[in-house]
């Protein structure tokens, strides 16, 4: 049995804002059971607000659950040896506009433990991998949407983690930077890396994922296998939106 | 450590990039032009004006940077999503906040000793060639900037708004320069309705009279810029610093984002 990269115990997470001595409570998830295996590549899917960036914040220590357990390699979301060996490209990331790329990795990839010997040439080899050795040097506030979206990537991979968790990857990109990054995501999975990705885009989750989770109103009520969407007549978004009306 | 050295650089680096801090060297020379235009209406007390006027406007400028730096070092990082990309690898919290904090003073520092260099040059081109504690003065400005900005990033943090931590902020530095007579309303002729907040306030509040080093230049005695008089005030920045940036790390242990 391989072992969990990602484990949800019975996890609960409800909001609670406070207006005028008036307490709202609303759920973000409710009592999630989810496991996902090193290695393996897995999707989640819902509808906006079901939770899925609550799941991925829980994951990563961003968010506390308020009842339940969150393991991620076997350790605390708050344990510094664990989050090593995450990456994490949130929806939509910006980074400080007045820095290169390659000033940006340098920071985030030493706050992630790399050394100094050995990062000039890990920098280089991520650039490369996302497309932007050209433009290394130029300052980020010039970049396209899409480059930054590279950049984000970029400093997701960089420390070469076990587990990478990618929230809307391909969010506003156009097609063909779309196709690159899925090209991106599958050389990843071919080097083992274990991979937990959201998106709308059911058609790249199909591409990219070895199964799917589906998320609604904060409970995963489905989880669905490769196998399974392909000998579906309509495939993963027949069974989605029967999954979700 | 490491990650705090690392947090703090990449602050300085972006800092220093920022057209803010090239404004407010432009906004300086304007005002230390105009010093010198003063100084010219006060006649035999030019250079005294001079120092003075330039001394205290170092220091607002400073303040001004510091102020802004310290309301959006991490309203502005938790808005923008930066703040995810740092706090999902392992850095602390602590080492977060302190990293940024010590990124942003030393902007500050820097800043503060530029126009001061432009200040000691118009100063010596007008002959000043006084034993005032110069250093000691730049010292003490730079002192209050630090214990208001440590302030300053706490409220930010507890009030999750740049405006209310800037207004604040504000009330408190310039209630700091009035700590003495704050302390002597405790003791002489307060209200009971009035002693505890005054009393809460003498602690709240940084005692910035303590680093008023300008109003001890013209002093003869040589205690003013004495080793033993600098390391009580280094001492009292260094532990009210301590205090406001523990508080605000324990805020944002307990932040969600």
């Amino acid at each position: 049995m391989k072992a969990l990269a990602l484990e949800f115990r019975s996890v609960t997470k409800t909001y609670s804002r406070s207006h005028l001595g008036r307490t709202t409570l609303s759920r973000g998830i409710v009592d999630l059971g989810w496991e996902v295996p090193e290695g393996e590549s897995c999707g989640l899917l819902g509808l906006n607000g079901s939770g899925k960036t609550t799941t991925f914040k829980l994951a990563l220590g961003l968010l506390r659950p308020t009842s339940g357990e969150v393991r991620i390699l076997g350790r605390s979301p708050a344990d510094a040896v664990a989050l090593a060996e995450v990456g994490f490209l949130p929806e939509l990331p910006y980074f400080y506009p007045f820095l290169t790329p390659r000033e940006a990795l340098r920071f985030y990839g030493r706050l992630s433990g790399l050394h100094e010997d050995a990062l000039a040439d890990r920098i280089a080899r991520t650039l490369d991998l996302v497309g932007l050795s050209e433009h290394g040097s130029r300052r980020m506030g010039e970049f396209s949407k899409g480059m930054v979206q590279r950049v984000g990537l970029a400093q997701a991979v960089l420390h070469d983690p076990r587990l990478i968790v990618l929230d809307e990857p391909v969010s506003g990109l156009d097609p063909l930077a779309i196709k690159e990054f899925r090209e991106l995501l599958g050389e990843l999975r071919g080097r083992g890396k274990t991979l937990v990705v959201s998106s709308h885009s059911i058609s790249e989750l199909e591409k990219v994922c070895d199964r799917v989770g589906i998320l609604k109103e904060g409970r995963l009520v489905r989880s669905i296998a490769h196998q399974e969407w392909e000998a579906a007549s309509e495939g993963l978004e027949g069974l989605f939106v029967e999954t979700v009306r | 450590m490491r990650n705090i050295a690392i947090l703090a650089l990449t602050g300085w680096q972006e800092n220093l990039r920022r057209r803010f801090y090239l404004l407010s060297l432009a906004f300086a020379g304007v005002f230390l032009y105009l010093s010198l235009i003063l100084g010219v209406l006060a006649v035999e007390q030019e250079n005294r004006v001079l120092l003075d006027f330039g001394l205290g406007f170092i220091e607002l400028m400073g303040l001004a940077g510091a102020l802004y730096g310290a309301t959006t070092i991490v309203l502005r990082e938790m808005e923008t999503k930066t703040v995810y990309l740092v706090l999902t690898r392992p850095v602390g919290r602590g080492e977060y906040i302190l990293g940024r904090f010590l990124g942003l003073m030393l902007s500050v520092l820097a800043s503060m000793a530029l126009m001061s260099a432009f200040h000691l040059c118009i100063l010596w081109a007008k002959g000043w060639r006084g034993p005032e504690p110069y250093a000691a003065a730049f010292l003490g400005a730079y002192l209050k900037v630090l214990v208001t900005a440590a302030l300053t990033t706490f409220l930010a943090i507890f009030s999750s708004s740049a405006l209310t931590a800037g207004v604040i902020s504000g009330v408190a530095w310039t209630l700091g320069h009035f700590l003495p007579e704050i302390r002597y309303l405790i003791t002489h002729g307060a209200s009971r309705v009035s002693i505890v907040p005054l009393f809460a306030l003498s602690y709240i509040v940084p005692d910035l009279q303590l680093f008023n080093l300008r109003d001890r230049l013209a002093a003869t005695s040589p205690l003013a810029a004495s080793e033993a008089g600098l390391a009580w005030w280094v001492g009292y920045a260094v532990l009210y610093t301590a205090v406001w940036l523990a508080l605000a790390w324990g805020l944002l242990r307990r932040k969600e984002f």
